[in-house]
């Protein structure tokens, strides 16, 4: 990520790639004409496509050598539909491991935008925790570190402060995935200096589009969304339902795509983390990545649409 | 340690129903042919029970200790653990199980006095054919692959199922009962939040 030359020539590659692709898979083709939906980091300018890739629970597969190839594969269409951001944390089991053997196979340990978190109650084993992390990804150094849960947040943010000086992260965050955590997170991102925060959003729960996400924006922090199909919920409950015709409208072909395109089109979200096991669906969550995204008034049809048939 | 209360059971069950019950078949796979050791550990309790001779009780604590040590290393630690995160603490349970039967088991005797309770016997009697017969059909009957077997001695849920049908037909100290039934719940628990 950080030569721009060499950046800008994987990515020629990789639409290249996922153009090839298109020529077999006709769902493929409108995507790979349109340009790969970007959105910027606040503190450093620096782009990055709307859809990353999380690794809870999907990506916790053991040393199974079947499951671990499988890994390998949704990275290989992840990297191939021009995704970059990848997110785990010591709490997903074996997924660092997973995610270091798939970048091993794919050879991407340098193209990849690593994202991990530190998750411990004993501070003093945090700096430990994180370079164990880093030997199972095998990257030089993490481009974003974060706090997971607010877990003991005070002590490994000023860890955290301290690495990105000494250049052994590029940015700094704090995750949560508990909404009422959402109070004690809007203070920290009032008085800490942080590059990203990452929460849930989907479009049944909206609750952060009133504080966190214009808070966010207000003072210029990247955000990463998790749960943006509410864990799974949201296409089971989805998926036998008809996609509406005005979806076209979207470029969306399937629910997926129209649940991720409500989501990355809110002008505080930078990325959302979709995580999957399966490579039907790493292609269908990738295309929420070009064509169109919903303005204002069909974010609202969107809503009311769900609203009425969930 | 406030941040801990705001968790989920589900939060920490972070692996999928498919790579939990892989687990088995790959532990089957490698662990072959221990498993006609466990046949014979579940025939030789079986035999003991019936026998209900003076050496049987030390006979069959011998075996559950050997049992719940295995799986707390073999299966808990060194498979469970690399998915789940607190699978070490199941771990460290198991060892505290095997223990505690090591010490009213053999040291102390203390399984000596046999029920003679219809009812007891009878529960134990179901418990013991669940945990040791049923249990490993389990896969085959909710139409997963066969090798994804469960068997007691091996497997931590059939092991803590034949237990407290042992101990139902001795009259035991109730501190033997906590951890089997506290497995079971929380095994069932974690299936039915995977």
């Amino acid at each position: 990520m950080k030569d721009k030359i060499t950046q800008s020539r994987r990515r020629f590659i990789q639409l290249l790639a996922f153009g090839a692709g298109g020529l077999f898979s006709p769902r493929f083709i409108n995507a790979s004409t349109s340009s790969l939906i970007t959105k910027t980091i606040p503190s450093s300018n620096e782009k990055i496509p709307v859809i990353g890739l999380g690794s809870s629970r999907t990506f916790n597969v053991g040393n199974d050598p079947q499951a671990l190839n499988n890994v390998a594969e949704v990275m290989r269409h992840f990297f191939s539909a021009g995704g970059t951001l990848i997110d785990s944390s010591p709490m997903y089991g074996s997924s660092q491991p997973a995610i270091g053997y798939g970048l091993g196979k794919l050879g991407k340990n340098r193209d990849v935008f690593s994202a991990d978190k530190v998750w411990t109650w004993n501070t003093n084993l945090g700096p430990g925790q994180m370079e164990k992390s880093r030997n199972y990804w095998n990257v030089d150094t993490f481009d974003l570190m974060q706090v997971h849960n607010l877990v003991e947040w005070e002590v490994h943010l000023e860890t955290l402060k301290e690495m990105k000086k000494q250049g052994e992260i590029r940015y700094i965050g704090i995750t949560t995935s508990h909404g009422r955590q959402h109070d004690e997170l809007a203070e920290i991102m009032k008085t800490q200096p942080l590059d990203f925060v990452q929460f849930s959003y989907n479009i049944i729960d909206r609750e952060v589009e009133d504080k966190l996400l214009p808070l966010a924006k207000e003072r210029g922090i990247a955000t990463i969304i998790n749960r943006p199909f509410q864990r799974g919920d949201l296409i089971y409950e989805l998926e036998e339902k008809p996609l509406p015709s005005w979806a076209a409208q979207i470029g969306c072909e399937n629910w997926p795509q129209f649940l991720l395109k409500f989501v990355v089109s809110h002008p505080g979200v930078t990325c959302a983390i979709p995580a999957t096991s399966q490579v039907t669906h790493i292609k269908e969550n990738m295309l929420a990545c070009y064509g169109k995204l919903p303005d204002q008034t069909m974010r609202k049809r969107m809503i009311e649409y769900v609203e009425k048939i969930i | 340690m406030d941040e801990l209360a705001s968790y989920h059971l589900s939060d920490f069950i972070l692996f999928s129903q498919s790579t939990y019950f892989r687990l088995f078949e790959l532990y089957n796979q490698v662990i072959w042919p221990l498993h006609i050791l466990a046949i014979i550990f579940a025939c030789l309790i079986v035999y003991a029970l019936w026998k209900k001779s003076a050496w049987a009780g030390r006979f069959i604590a011998a075996i559950l200790v050997l049992s719940w040590s295995w799986v707390a290393v073999a299966f808990l630690y060194q498979r469970f653990y690399q998915i789940h995160v607190v699978a070490n603490v199941y771990a460290l349970s198991f060892i505290v199980q095997a223990l505690l039967i090591l010490w009213y088991g053999i040291i102390k005797n203390k399984l000596t006095v046999f029920s003679k309770s219809n009812v007891r016997i009878k529960a134990g009697s179901v418990l013991l054919i669940l945990s040791l017969c049923v249990y490993p059909l389990i896969a085959l009957i909710s139409g997963r692959s066969w090798q994804q077997f469960e068997m007691f001695a091996l497997a931590p849920d059939p092991t803590a199922l034949a237990t407290i049908a042992v101990l139902i037909f001795y009259k035991l100290p109730l501190v033997l009962y906590i951890i089997p039934v506290l497995w079971l719940l929380i095994s069932a628990i974690t299936l039915s939040v995977m």
